[in-house]
């Protein structure tokens, strides 16, 4: 019982580090104001450049530096369209999502089903992987779900405790506001929609290069846009997204488990639609829950302009 | 160049001009500002004051002329580089961060550095002190009023050190203690040598507190005067729009009829926390202006989306030409005999993207249109008598809300609602941010309408109220404190103890 629970905990901790990373990089995105529907296809293109990289060098650093840079950078396309160009937010990530699925599609042919470069292994850390069943379950684990224990609490003092933090709040809330004070709206919000590109594309490298190292196409299976609604679940706060991330693992961990045992108390196919119907019920809880507290930056999504 | 001396002026506008498209805003102003005096600058909707303070402001790029600051040239490229000059502007929508702190706000640019917090909220308690711009550096700025808000955005600029201060339309949102407590802050601005600029539509504030006047009409700055030289409103009014206008609005005497709107014991609204008005009794007779007043923020807002079936009430009965509706009911009442003019005429009252038909339309659906169609030219004739009758000026009917200046935006809000013929007609600050012309154009209108109609009349001015009204209830706190008939001086008083609280009858 006890070593099911493990079990079930580990993988569960294993398959919400991906929809983790990628909720950390949206919510940096969406409290600067710049709605980013495309972390989809940046995961997928992450995932896809750190299988390549990986193939290529067989350096893991250079495969997960690789695919973090990729996100990051098709995030920048958003960036252009969104802060430079200022149309609407969701139409231009849409369409990075579906530039993503296309693209990587099509370059990642050649790549599927050869033998992965890299491969990012759980490494137990010394003395806290005996801990019994906790060790089990987040001390036995890739080095990139280490990154993200390290990126969670980071990220949450870098967005309520520091100056830019201030500024990128302040931004998504009231832009007109932050420039009459003096302040470069448009270099925080490609800071952050390029920082949230980041996140993304580490959450592809973890599923190419750890999760199921290898490129598969469509391999991110939606998770980008679990994540999407995981930042509204978290309400933009990055230690919530921890709680967000690992009901959508224990949920895919459950269907991994009765696999494993064979039993199918409910066929596998409900199990596997679980974390997206999980999703649309957060999203309607976080709606309509007597206590309505949103909490969504008020510019999200809308584009700044100084004249007009 | 001249050489700089201590006499030359600290700022010195030439020839700019800008253009918005079609739009000429501003035409070759040249304007010279002196350190340590207090400017008003005057004109009417559109003629491009605002235009010209947000270019000195580095808002706005000019398309021609130069700014020479303390003689030398300058450009600003954004309002980061005008207020590292030590020019800054209090914009007439806040440009405060609401979910953020007050001190948050202020050291935004620089961003709260660890340890050194209390040493800054120190600082900036003491320049509030110093200023009289009493507000705590701690609180978050959604739970400020627009007064202290104002407070917040001025102490940001002096935190960044600014000598000379802008502010469009800085009464606009403020009680009669609050603007002379600003006008007290710009006093003492201008004794440390500072520059205060502020423009405004009230002509009683231009004479209570500025040194120099100027008028701008059209873009173009047409006067400037000392404020010592000028002898009446009236010479101002006649600078502003270009003639005499009268300021005294004739009302004719109309007999009161039966009542339109009787309310009992409305509360709401429903859902809330807290009660925003309670048990509040009043009615509305056919061929009456009937006006609710008070200092924002004591009900009447509430109260009139309420009434306007925009909110839902809590408790009460409303009793509209002779049919009595409970609260639930009275939301969910349809048909026609109510007409209202909201507050926020850019957003509630019309839409920018749409025609000036499309607008005018946008009320009167059942007498334009069914299901299936639209009676364009029927609508088009309609909005062009509109347009004809009130004399709303701007792009013709088939132009964009978007590009008519707030005056006669009003007025095409006011010929749809008109039209309409209501037996109650709801209007909710319906002369706020308008000059001098429109404001009275506007009054007309609602004093005519008298003679057909009930009027309840929602305002905060004070002299709209006494000019219009026939009897006037006070809010406070929710509740209607009194109902005064303003015929005489010792009611005008009352009316002011009434808004501050004070004065109720036992």
């Amino acid at each position: 019982m006890i070593e099911d629970l493990a079990f079930i905990g580990q993988i569960a901790v294993k398959s919400s580090i991906a929809v983790l990373l990628a909720t950390l990089g949206e919510i940096v995105a969406e409290r600067s104001g710049i709605l980013n529907l495309g972390v989809e296809g940046m995961m997928l293109t992450g995932a896809l450049c750190a299988a390549a990289a990986g193939i290529a060098t067989g350096n893991p650093i250079l495969a997960v530096a690789a695919g973090t840079l990729a996100g990051g950078l098709l995030a920048l396309v958003h960036g252009f369209f969104a802060v430079t160009l200022r149309v609407n937010q969701v139409l231009s990530g849409l369409a990075l999502t579906l530039l993503g699925m296309g693209v990587t599609s099509f370059l990642g042919r050649p790549l599927i089903g050869i033998a992965p470069g890299v491969r990012l292994r759980a490494v137990p850390i010394p003395g806290l992987a005996d801990i019994p069943v906790i060790g089990d379950i987040f001390f036995r684990q890739s080095p990139l779900a280490y990154l993200a224990y390290v990126l969670v609490p980071l990220c949450w003092y870098w967005i309520f405790h520091t100056g830019t933090g201030l500024k990128i709040r302040a931004v998504g809330e009231d832009a007109a506001a932050v420039d009459a004070a003096g302040i470069d709206v448009f270099r925080i919000r490609y800071l952050c929609t390029f920082a949230g590109g980041l996140g993304a594309g580490l959450a592809g490298a973890y599923l190419s290069l750890s999760y199921t190292p290898g490129w598969k196409e469509s391999m991110t299976g939606g998770q980008g846009w679990v994540a999407i609604a995981m930042v509204i679940f978290a309400t933009w706060n990055p230690l919530r997204a921890v709680v967000g991330a690992f009901l959508f693992g224990g949920l895919t961990a459950l269907q991994f488990y009765f696999q494993a045992v064979g039993v199918e108390l409910v066929p596998a196919y409900v199990l596997k639609m679980l974390p997206y119907l999980l999703t649309i019920a957060v999203m309607i809880l976080v709606n309509v829950g007597p206590g309505r507290r949103f909490g969504g930056p008020a510019a999200l999504g809308v584009p700044f302009s100084r004249e007009g | 160049m001249a050489m700089t001396t201590l006499s030359s002026p600290v700022l010195a506008l030439t020839d700019i001009t800008k253009r918005f498209g079609d739009v000429r805003a501003n035409q070759r102003v040249t304007w010279t500002l002196d350190a340590g005096r207090i400017y008003a600058l005057l004109g009417e909707n559109g003629a491009g004051k605002s235009t010209l303070m947000s270019i000195l402001a580095g808002r706005y790029q000019p398309d021609g002329g130069e700014i020479h600051l303390r003689g030398s040239p300058v450009r600003f490229l954004s309002p980061a580089q005008a207020l590292a000059s030590g020019i800054g502007m209090v914009y007439q929508r806040f440009m405060l961060v609401e979910p953020l702190t007050v001190a948050e706000n202020i050291l935004l640019r620089r961003g709260p550095i660890r340890g050194k917090r209390t040493r800054d909220i120190r600082q900036i308690r003491e320049l509030a002190e110093r200023y009289g711009l009493l507000v705590n550096p701690l609180a978050p700025v959604r739970t400020l009023t627009m007064g202290e808000r104002q407070r917040v955005e001025i102490l940001k600029l002096l935190y960044r050190q600014a000598e000379i201060l802008i502010f469009d339309e800085p009464t606009a949102v403020l009680t009669h203690a609050e603007i002379d407590s600003l006008f007290d802050v710009f006093r003492q601005l201008k004794e440390e040598g500072k520059t205060v600029v502020f423009i405004t539509h009230k002509l009683e504030e231009v004479m209570a507190v500025a040194d120099e006047i100027a008028v701008m009409r059209r873009g173009r700055m047409v006067s400037r005067v000392a404020a010592a030289q000028v002898r009446s409103h009236h010479d101002l009014a006649r600078m502003m729009v270009g003639r005499e206008v009268i300021l005294s609005v004739q009302k004719p005497p109309v007999a009161i009829g039966e009542a339109v709107l009787t309310a009992m014991g409305l509360s709401g609204p429903a859902g809330a926390d807290r009660l925003k008005f309670q048990d509040v009794d009043f009615e509305v007779r056919r061929g009456e202006i009937f006006t609710i007043t008070g200092v924002a923020g004591n009900g009447q807002e509430q109260l009139v989306a309420a009434l306007a079936g925009l909110a839902p009430m809590a408790a009460g009965t409303v009793s509209f030409r002779n049919r009595a509706y409970t609260a639930a009911r009275w939301r969910r009442r349809t048909g026609d005999g109510l007409a209202y003019i909201p507050e926020d005429r850019d957003r509630t009252g019309s839409i920018d993207a749409f025609t000036l038909v499309e607008n005018f339309m946008l009320t009167r659906l059942d007498a334009f249109g069914g299901a299936l169609w639209v009676r364009r030219r029927r609508a088009a004739r309609a909005t062009a008598a509109a347009v004809r009758d009130f004399s709303i000026q701007g792009g013709g009917i088939r132009g964009l809300a978007a590009h008519l200046s707030g005056g006669n935006r009003q007025k095409l809000i006011l010929a749809r609602e008109l039209s309409r013929r209501p037996d109650l007609l709801i209007a909710e600050q319906p002369t706020q941010g308008l000059d001098v012309r429109a404001t009275e154009e506007v009054w007309q209108a609602l004093l005519r309408q008298r003679a057909s109609a009930a009027v309840l009349l929602v305002t905060g001015d004070l002299k709209e109220a006494l000019t219009l009204s026939d009897r006037i209830a006070v809010m406070f706190r929710g509740r209607i404190l009194d109902i005064v008939s303003a015929r005489e001086a010792a009611d005008i008083d009352r009316i002011k103890l009434l808004m501050a609280g004070l004065g109720k009858r036992e």
